[in-house]
């Protein structure tokens, strides 16, 4: 993995050449001995334009003719190109293939747009309501406190937890502590949600060598098991204010391709929720930390603030969540976050962490959710 | 003398009953309502698309709400200086979602609410002339 920041010497390219030779010498095997390689599409920056950032870096490490696959799924790419390069090995075509993402953030928020033109529910948000990014967030965040009566200062206590983490881990791009006053004084970016609750965009790349059992046995060292891999949409009726309208729903609205990915990964595991001893998900703001374990079944809805507060979020605690500092400290780097969120996994499961390590871990969750309701999750184990 | 008014959008909405109306679509065999219009229905659980013109409004409830308090980017549309403005959620009684923004002039936000559909200025163009969209007022 590189480090997340803004680099405006290096180019994604650079980045990743970073990040595919550290996850090489980790798995002690050589460019060469690499199968396939499962690349996220970049959204901003490199792979010709065409989101081609897989053949980016085959021609940057040397083209020795083996199949790249370029994976597109919005800020879940990362995680789709984990479970292509997992399905591969799994499924016997391949015994070595690298994933890989990395990416170069343009300034400013996130556009969600990216065409023009009257068929985008996006860019209908946008143009006639006057709805960016963030606003999507605040607009949950804010149902949330009316129905479980969230404090503005719990939704602090979620950044302040994420740095309290985030400051031992020399990835993270943001390391600074903050105080819950620090968070509230920060900028009012969108109701209720302030500059330090939603994460920033970032530069930064990693990457990951999945292998075979028998090739993992040759190679020795202590390498985590994949147990569970899994990639979902979004369904027709969770009630999410996607676009400029959907159905009321009968339920509670939620992140369903989320909250799919998640059962399914944990499927594969033959794992419950209470299993896990960790969770890596995608922190855009402190909202997810405290809708998603709802969600996903590890905690009982209304309970996410309690746990917080009691500090069974932080790495020592019951319910670990994001002891890397998750997106909050790194900032997005859209499709490069679900691979970084591989390298964690396996350092936690390692118990190589140092001062964010969560004691013991075992099993261990990473999700990733993207635009135009993708998602992807996965179960590693030791 | 009347203030010149364009949609910002054509085929979103209409008055010309008196009363705004969202334009879209219902299936007939499922009853599921979509906004914008939809030429076909969507429901995977349903075996028989048959879509056709429908209209929704103006009652419904305040799902969400949330205050928009920097000037946001292409493709949105502002009057300079920026104001903040609020944006909101609705559950219309017509059984659809929708976002859209609060009136300008309306204080109350608050979730569970009974709200209006309206149509009302969200910015001007050059000459003044008002360039409208659907928006949500208190009741």
């Amino acid at each position: 993995m590189h480090t997340w920041g803004k680099f405006a010497d290096k180019s994604v390219t650079d980045l990743c050449r970073v990040a595919v030779n550290r996850a090489l010498g980790d798995a002690g095997i050589g460019w060469r001995d690499v199968d396939a390689v499962a690349a996220a599409s970049s959204r901003f920056s490199g792979g010709k334009g065409w989101g081609l950032n897989g053949n980016d870096v085959v021609e940057d490490m040397g083209s020795t003719g083996i199949p790249v696959y370029n994976m597109s799924a919005g800020c879940a790419a990362g995680g789709n190109a984990f479970n292509v390069g997992y399905s591969l090995v799994a499924g016997g075509m391949h015994d070595v293939v690298l994933v890989v993402g990395g990416e170069k953030m343009p300034k400013g928020f996130i556009q969600t747009s990216g065409v023009d033109e009257d068929s985008d529910p996006e860019f209908l948000r946008q143009r006639c309501v006057g709805m960016p990014g963030p606003s999507f967030w605040a607009l949950l965040c804010r149902q949330r406190m009316a129905e479980m009566g969230t404090t503005e200062e719990q939704l602090a206590k979620v950044a302040v937890k994420a740095h309290e983490v985030g400051r031992h881990n020399e990835n993270a791009r943001f390391r600074q502590q903050f105080s819950v006053e620090e968070v509230l004084a920060s900028n009012l970016v969108s109701d209720p949600l302030h500059l330090y609750e939603i994460c920033p965009v970032s530069d930064g790349a990693a990457a990951a060598v999945i292998c075979s059992a028998e090739k993992a046995r040759q190679l020795g060292g202590t390498m985590p098991w994949v147990a569970g891999s899994a990639v979902a949409t979004a369904r027709f009726d969770d009630g999410l204010p996607r676009g400029l309208a959907g159905t009321v729903p009968a339920g509670k609205a939620h992140h369903s391709e989320a909250a799919i990915a998640v059962a399914g990964a944990l499927e594969q595991a033959g794992a419950s929720p209470g299993d896990l001893d960790l969770v890596e998900l995608q922190d855009n703001t402190v909202y997810y930390e405290l809708a998603f374990p709802e969600e996903w079944g590890l905690c009982e809805p209304g309970e996410s603030e309690r746990l917080l507060e009691a500090g069974e979020t932080l790495p020592t605690g019951k319910m670990p969540l994001n002891p890397s500092g998750g997106f909050l400290c790194f900032g997005e780097a859209t499709t490069a976050m679900g691979v970084f969120q591989v390298c964690e996994l396996t350092w936690q499961l390692r118990q190589e962490a140092g001062p964010r390590q969560v004691p013991g871990a075992t099993l261990a969750l990473a999700q990733t959710l993207g635009l135009g309701g993708n998602a992807s999750a996965l179960v590693l184990k030791r | 003398m009347s203030t010149a008014r364009v949609p910002v959008m054509e085929g979103l909405f209409s008055d010309e009953s008196g009363e705004a109306r969202l334009l879209g679509s219902r299936c007939s065999t499922c009853n599921t309502p979509y906004f914008p219009r939809s030429d076909r229905c969507h429901n995977p659980e349903c075996d028989v698309s048959q879509v056709q013109d429908d209209s929704f409004g103006p009652r419904g409830t305040l799902w969400s709400y949330s205050v928009q308090n920097y000037p946001p980017p292409p493709p949105a549309r502002y009057d300079e200086p920026f104001e903040p403005y609020a944006l909101c959620v609705v559950d219309l009684d017509d059984g659809l979602r929708v976002v859209g923004r609060m009136a300008a002039d309306d204080a109350g936000l608050e979730v569970g609410s009974k709200v209006e559909l309206a149509l009302g200025p969200i910015c001007h163009e050059d000459d003044g002339t008002e360039v409208i969209s659907w928006m949500f007022r208190s009741v």
